[in-house]
């Protein structure tokens, strides 16, 4: 057992190490940090959207810095960052390996992720997560544009190299005992989601180089006045970024697969639909990409293929949702705080997978697209589901990382009232969308449904802020003086789960 | 096991048919989106009837779930797997 902090260890051992269980927490160490920073951020923009007018950020340029900082730091420095750490912890032990396949190349992935974060937020560009052209090619202010792009460049080599390592990982130094259908199905979503950053990210990266370029000058791909076209930036973009979503969404999906049985004192109801599912949603995902561009002049069959495409997505989506309801059919289960969280997730899946039906049908993609609808629909995705996931899988793995009990009555607080706060922000942001208030926007006429559903969401925002600072407490206060836990059994389910015959690997 | 794959087949044609429709009602001239308001008003709300019924259907079995399968039901009974290695 890898108890990371019941040893006390010099910090730079810990920093210099290639072991995987040190890098994943150095992964999970910096991904909780950008998350309490891009979430800081979240909370100036819901305070500033409380009323119409300025209220606590001085003009519309802060304005779009602050969210467009928001979106990247918690897509790029949290969210992804944070599967890594989770892969980095069990990939191994679930293959039966000592280690990553390359230790080495692992560290430097990770130590790509500081450098890049701090050009973000030195930075602190204001031309969306979108980086939307022609304005960041010719309007946006460098360097902090350029500072962008760079990060997001080293961002994206780095996520490539761990993928890499995690395919490699998992398909060569798997035990010889062990049959690909025989790995847990969280490797196989790490699987999943690797493969998609490999075939997805290089169009991105030749995009971030073209983007550069035009900014430079020296070339005009996406710049009118040169004859390029903003729309060809699109595609490459949402090319790269819808498989993107299923990055983000797979490993936490992979994270409920985990946690459910577990708690449920069962098996999964069907380990091959999980896996099945899994290479589904990678391959549609790649079938969906222009959804995003229906309003950019498409023809009705260019339309209608990408709409069909993204309806692929919900067999897949579903079958998930029924293996889960499944698991738990006749089970025995116990509502720790893991179970909880993904429990709670997958309602919240269900909920933001119904919007996305309604989003991909392209008449009515029309009547909300650029709206608030959109920003309720994916938050619901990356807050509902991705961090419901990741946040459960924080609290199952947290006596493995530690070797103590974390507050569970806090624990519970914290999903209550992120349950209720998300529910107050993200389906009121649907219906704020379909009363027409567009995104990105710094102030709004003074309408007085727009008001009311402005305050609504930001209390629910206030409220994730409260049960995020509790769970900072708790994580804290917890890793050093909580108690101690039967590490073969923390939760009290019976049997041992952190795959304890395989989890000796030793320091090098 | 039945009665499950029969229920899903018939949200598999609910959800379905709502799209056919959505195909045909779009356009493809420039300007014509506004005129045919109503029509994709009247597609949403069919969408959203058989979205807020095929989710209260989840939604109300996973709270039913949760009540009736939690460790502290009477009801309650150890699965066959506990105490075994799976």
């Amino acid at each position: 057992m890898t108890l990371e902090l019941q040893k006390p260890r010099p910090i730079w051992q810990i920093m210099f190490s290639t072991h995987h269980t040190d890098v994943g927490l150095l992964y999970l160490i910096s991904s909780l940090t950008f998350l309490f920073l891009g979430g800081s951020l979240a909370l100036a923009i819901r305070a500033e959207l409380f009323l119409p007018g300025s209220q606590i950020i001085a003009d519309s340029m802060t304005f779009n810095r602050i969210f467009t900082v928001h979106g990247t730091t918690l897509i790029f420095l949290f969210i992804i960052p944070f599967a890594s750490a989770v892969g980095n912890y069990y990939v191994p032990i679930m293959v039966r390996y000592k280690d990553m396949a390359y230790p080495k190349l692992n560290a430097i992935a990770f130590w790509m992720i500081p450098p890049a974060g701090v050009l973000i937020w030195l930075g602190f560009a204001d031309f969306t997560w979108y980086a939307t052209p022609p304005y960041s090619i010719i309007s946006a202010p460098g360097p902090a544009a350029d500072m962008w792009i760079f990060g997001l460049k080293i961002l994206g080599i780095s996520s490539v190299l761990g993928a890499l390592n995690f395919v490699v990982t998992i398909l060569k130094c798997k035990h010889p005992d062990m049959s690909i259908g025989q790995i847990p199905l969280l490797a196989w979503s790490f699987l999943s989601s690797s493969l998609i950053i490999i075939v997805a990210i290089p169009t991105f990266a030749a995009a971030l180089l073209m983007l550069l370029t035009d900014r430079l000058g020296v070339s005009g791909f996406f710049n009118p006045a040169m004859g390029g076209d903003p729309i060809a930036y699109a595609h490459l973009f949402w090319f790269t970024f819808h498989p993107e979503v299923y990055v983000l969404v797979i490993p936490a999906i992979g994270m409920m697969y985990e946690i459910i049985p577990r708690f449920s004192r069962k098996p999964i109801y069907s380990y091959n639909s999980g896996i099945f599912a899994f290479v589904m949603l990678s391959l549609v995902g790649f079938s969906s990409w222009a959804h995003h561009m229906y309003a950019t002049g498409m023809s009705f069959t260019e339309k209608t293929v990408f709409m069909v495409g993204t309806l692929a997505a919900v067999p897949a989506s579903a079958m998930h949702v029924f293996n889960f309801v499944a698991t738990m059919w006749n089970a025995r289960i116990r509502f720790s705080t893991p179970m909880m969280w993904a429990v709670g997730g997958i309602a919240l899946f269900f909920s933001a997978g119904a919007g996305g039906v309604v989003n991909s049908a392209m008449p009515l993609d029309f009547t909300t697209h650029d709206t608030y609808w959109v920003v309720g629909h994916f938050h619901l995705f990356v807050m509902g589901t991705i961090a419901f996931g990741s946040l459960g899988f924080l609290y199952y793995m947290f006596p493995y990382v530690t070797g103590r009990l974390y507050n569970e009555t806090l624990g519970k607080i914290h999903f209550i009232l992120a349950f209720i706060g998300t529910v107050l922000v993200f389906f009121t942001q649907h219906i704020l969308g379909l009363y027409g208030m567009p995104r990105r926007i710094y102030d709004y006429p003074p309408i007085p449904e727009w008001i009311a559903m402005n305050q609504i969401a930001s209390i629910g925002a206030m409220i994730i802020g409260t049960s995020m600072v509790i769970f900072l407490a708790n994580m804290i206060y917890s890793a050093g003086k909580g108690k101690l836990a039967d590490t073969d059994d923390p939760f009290g389910l019976g049997g041992k789960y952190y795959y304890p015959f395989e989890a000796k690997n030793p320091s090098h | 096991m039945k009665f499950l794959f029969g229920f899903l087949l018939i949200v598999a044609v609910l959800l379905a048919l709502p799209a056919v429709d959505f195909v045909f009602a779009a356009g493809d001239e420039p300007g014509k989106y506004l005129d045919r308001r109503v029509v994709i008003w009247n597609l949403f709300y069919k969408m959203m009837t058989v979205a807020f019924t095929v989710g209260s259907v989840v939604s109300g079995t996973i709270i039913w779930q949760v009540w009736r399968f939690r460790e502290s039901h009477p009801k309650a009974k150890p699965t066959s797997f506990e105490g075994t290695d799976w």
